[in-house]
């Protein structure tokens, strides 16, 4: 714990945090019992950051993805979540969808495609539900720039159903990135494929972290978490420890 | 089809309903005056205080009674008796007011194209002018008495032809024949006098439209008719003084002649009700000025009734106007099971996609952003649903005659005959995918086979139903505008419900928590 303090200390005195979690704490309710995921975790993330979020299942790794993201909120007092040092976990409406839409990129273990739509509309999928009047044509030049350097500029007008898991994934990035976030979230993006697909994924998102894109990973496997700049390990609801990776 | 069906029929009820306003003003004019029994006395100077108004085009006194009218057939002594509504008018003056003279329906054509439309068998290819002249005036002009003109469907001797015109049924053309009309006179205090009859003969026949009056209605001179029904010119007699010696009393003047009715017509532009309100206050002028005159033999009643055509006819109109407010409601219900199919199926949707909505509300949908994805298509699918069903209901009441025409006769054999092949052509492809096993295309196959065969069948045996059959209906063809109002009320309407239909499911998913979507969608 001293050294996950010390840790959080080190990175403030370098740069202003980009997201700052303090005593976030959530708890579901199944039915009437209550069940308390988080119970009052902390992980500030700096600028260009790559922190992987490692833990056992159920350790509550999603759900604090979940709220960096805005997707969902703390308990009533139960903490906050700041980025870029504004509050986004009391946020409501416009000002946490754009939050959701411009600031973030979320990337799923299942990648959650939509099946109707081809590779490059899911793609431009953001672009499409911000403020489309504006952003639609940069979201197309966006997402056929990204799906480009990810090899898939034979693959625009596919269907999710007709690519492969690596493909989808690839899809799924290029879509949390076309409206050029400043953080990405991804939630086991190598869960759902091999090794050597998932190795790719990695790379991919090693060479934009590279580029300067701040990443936040959730993974249960310590070989995957290796890869990002800093661990921040998650037990019992809160994170006992956090050091920067090997 | 909920707009088709609801802009169909009440665009062909509207055009019934002004067909018949229009008909009726055409036959009582703009405002109908109505005394009691004893009629209303020194109508001719009435008239005269009516022609001076500036609003008044014409003026037309008539006497409005019930009869028996003994028809000339069938043969022999057991004639056939039918009860009538009597009119007895001035025909010069009534046809400034109806369209009297343009309703006589026994006319030669006006010109020679005319006739050339006219069916070879048309009686009306033979009548000379005179029939016409006759009926203006309802005099017969060759013997000089005074005539009859009945309503066209008075006699069953007219067969109505499905193009309107009338041929004689059974060799009954009644401008050659008599009938005998029997009134009863019926005294002030409303007792009822010796019956009495006259024969008449039928000079001419008249059709005004509304199958109501030409089934009923008869029309004889004014002075034939308050002749016989005692409201003719009389001697007044001093019952206060001793009787002569064969027991007369002495004449001291004469009563005016009297009718019931008095029909006026308004210069254009006119309304019934303007109009209405300055025969009343002429009336009550006129009433005044005679009641205050001792010389006059006779007073004017204190009151009568004044009425625009529109009241007049409220019995007629009336019934017509509940149908199509009846069917509005009624068509209007289907709205309530559009809202509730387009809910049922959003429903669904949202429950289908609920797992999309999560990764939509992931990249950054707002909630209204979600609702209005829902609502968007409910919209679409209400304009373009209204859009199709105004422009079917356009199709089908523009072309409603012709329609009606082809339900009313034979399907032409190659109709049938091709009906037929199709269905061969539908039995091979089943036999096809039965050969195949596709379970889906052999159902398919078999539900278009059987269709079509039982169209092709229908067609086969179909020999003309006709729905409004222009024998028994007034009407020649059916009213085939489209009532724009009802289209676009319509129309905004069915936007309007299936957006609401949309808007629950809408509701839902835009309440969905992403978070639950993408973790269990």
């Amino acid at each position: 714990m001293a050294d996950h303090q010390n840790n959080l200390q080190n990175h403030s005195d370098k740069t202003s945090p980009l997201i700052e979690a303090r005593g976030v704490r959530k708890t579901y309710s199944f039915g009437a019992v209550p069940v308390e995921v988080l119970s009052g975790a902390d992980l500030i993330v700096h600028p260009g950051e790559w922190v992987a979020v490692l833990g056992s299942s159920g350790s509550g790794k999603s759900t604090l993805l979940h709220l960096l993201g805005g997707l969902d909120r703390p308990d009533k007092n139960g903490g906050e979540i700041c980025f870029d040092g504004q509050p986004i976990s009391v946020s409501h409406g416009k000002r946490l969808d754009g939050y959701r839409n411009k600031d973030i990129g979320f990337v799923f273990q299942f990648y959650h495609l939509l099946p109707e739509l081809s590779v490059f509309e899911n793609a431009m999928l953001p672009g499409m539900v911000g403020n489309w009047l504006t952003n639609r044509s940069e979201a197309r030049k966006s997402a056929s720039k990204l799906l480009d350097s990810f090899g898939l500029s034979h693959r625009l007008a596919h269907r999710p159903g007709q690519l492969s898991g690596g493909e989808r994934q690839r899809v799924a990035i290029a879509r949390a990135l076309v409206n050029s976030p400043r953080v990405l979230l991804a939630d086991e993006p190598t869960g759902n494929l091999d090794a050597k697909t998932g190795e790719g994924i990695l790379d991919l998102l090693a060479q934009r972290h590279a580029n300067g894109l701040t990443l936040i990973m959730v993974t249960h496997d310590p070989a995957v978490a290796a890869r990002a700049t800093r661990v921040v390990k998650l037990a019992n609801g809160c994170v006992v420890q956090s050091s920067a990776s090997e | 089809m909920c707009v088709a069906m609801v802009v169909t029929v009440v665009s062909v009820m509207t055009g019934f309903l002004d067909m018949l306003k229009n008909s009726g003003r055409q036959i009582v004019g703009d405002v109908i005056v109505s005394s009691g029994i004893a009629g209303l006395p020194y109508s001719d100077e009435f008239l005269v205080d009516l022609k001076g108004l500036k609003d008044v085009q014409g003026a037309t006194p008539l006497i409005d009674t019930i009869g028996l009218l003994r028809m000339p057939y069938p043969r022999g002594n057991q004639k056939e008796v039918t009860h009538v509504q009597v009119w007895a008018v001035d025909p010069i003056s009534l046809a400034t007011v109806t369209d009297y003279a343009n309703d006589l329906y026994w006319k030669p054509a006006e010109n020679a194209a005319a006739a050339k439309e006219m069916a070879e068998d048309d009686p009306r290819k033979n009548l000379s002018e005179k029939i016409l002249t006759d009926g203006k005036t309802l005099i017969q002009s060759k013997t000089g008495n005074p005539g009859i003109a009945l309503g066209i469907h008075v006699s069953i001797g007219n067969e109505r032809q499905r193009d309107g015109s009338y041929r004689p049924r059974y060799g009954w053309f009644m401008p050659e024949n008599d009938v005998t009309l029997t009134v009863v006179p019926v005294s002030s205090q409303g007792k009822i006098a010796e019956p009495r009859e006259q024969i008449f003969p039928v000079v001419n026949e008249v059709q005004t439209g509304i199958y109501e009056v030409d089934h009923n209605r008869i029309y004889i001179p004014l002075k034939e008719g308050q002749r016989l029904l005692r409201l003719d010119e009389a001697p007044l007699y001093d019952l206060n003084a001793e009787p002569d010696g064969q027991g007369r009393y002495p004449v001291i003047g004469t009563t005016p002649a009297r009718v019931t009715k008095i029909l006026v017509r308004a210069k254009q532009g006119v309304s019934a009700n303007s109009l209405r309100a300055q025969v009343e206050t002429a009336y009550a002028s006129f009433s005044k000025r005679i009641n205050a005159d001792p010389t006059r033999n006779a007073s004017m009643p204190d009151f009568v009734n004044v009425l625009t055509w529109e009241q007049q006819l409220r019995d007629l109109i009336a019934p017509v106007e509940k149908e199509r407010e009846m069917m509005r409601v009624l068509f209007s219900l289907i709205y309530l099971v559009c809202a509730g199919l387009i809910l049922s199926i959003f429903w669904s949707i949202v429950i289908e996609k609920t797992r999309d909505i999560g990764i939509l509300r992931s990249v950054g949908a707002s909630r209204l952003g979600v609702m209005w994805i829902f609502l968007r298509y409910g919209l679409v699918i209400g304009v373009l649903g209204s859009a199709l069903g105004v422009l079917l209901a356009w199709l089908v009441v523009r072309n409603i005659n012709a329609i009606h025409e082809a339900i009313g006769s034979d399907a032409p054999p190659t109709i049938w005959i091709g009906s037929f092949v199709l269905t061969g052509f539908f039995a091979i492809g089943l036999l096809y995918s039965i050969w195949r096993g596709k379970l889906l295309r052999i159902l398919l196959w078999l539900l278009a086979t059987l269709v079509m065969g039982l169209i092709a069948t229908f067609l086969a045996l179909h020999h003309g139903t006709l729905i409004w059959d222009p024998s028994v209906y007034y009407f020649t063809s059916v009213p085939d505008q489209v009532d724009w109002i009802t289209a676009w009320t319509t129309a905004i309407g069915g936007v309007v419900f299936s957006v609401i239909g949309a808007a629950i499911p809408a509701s839902k998913a835009a309440d969905i928590d992403p978070v639950e979507a993408l973790r269990y969608g």
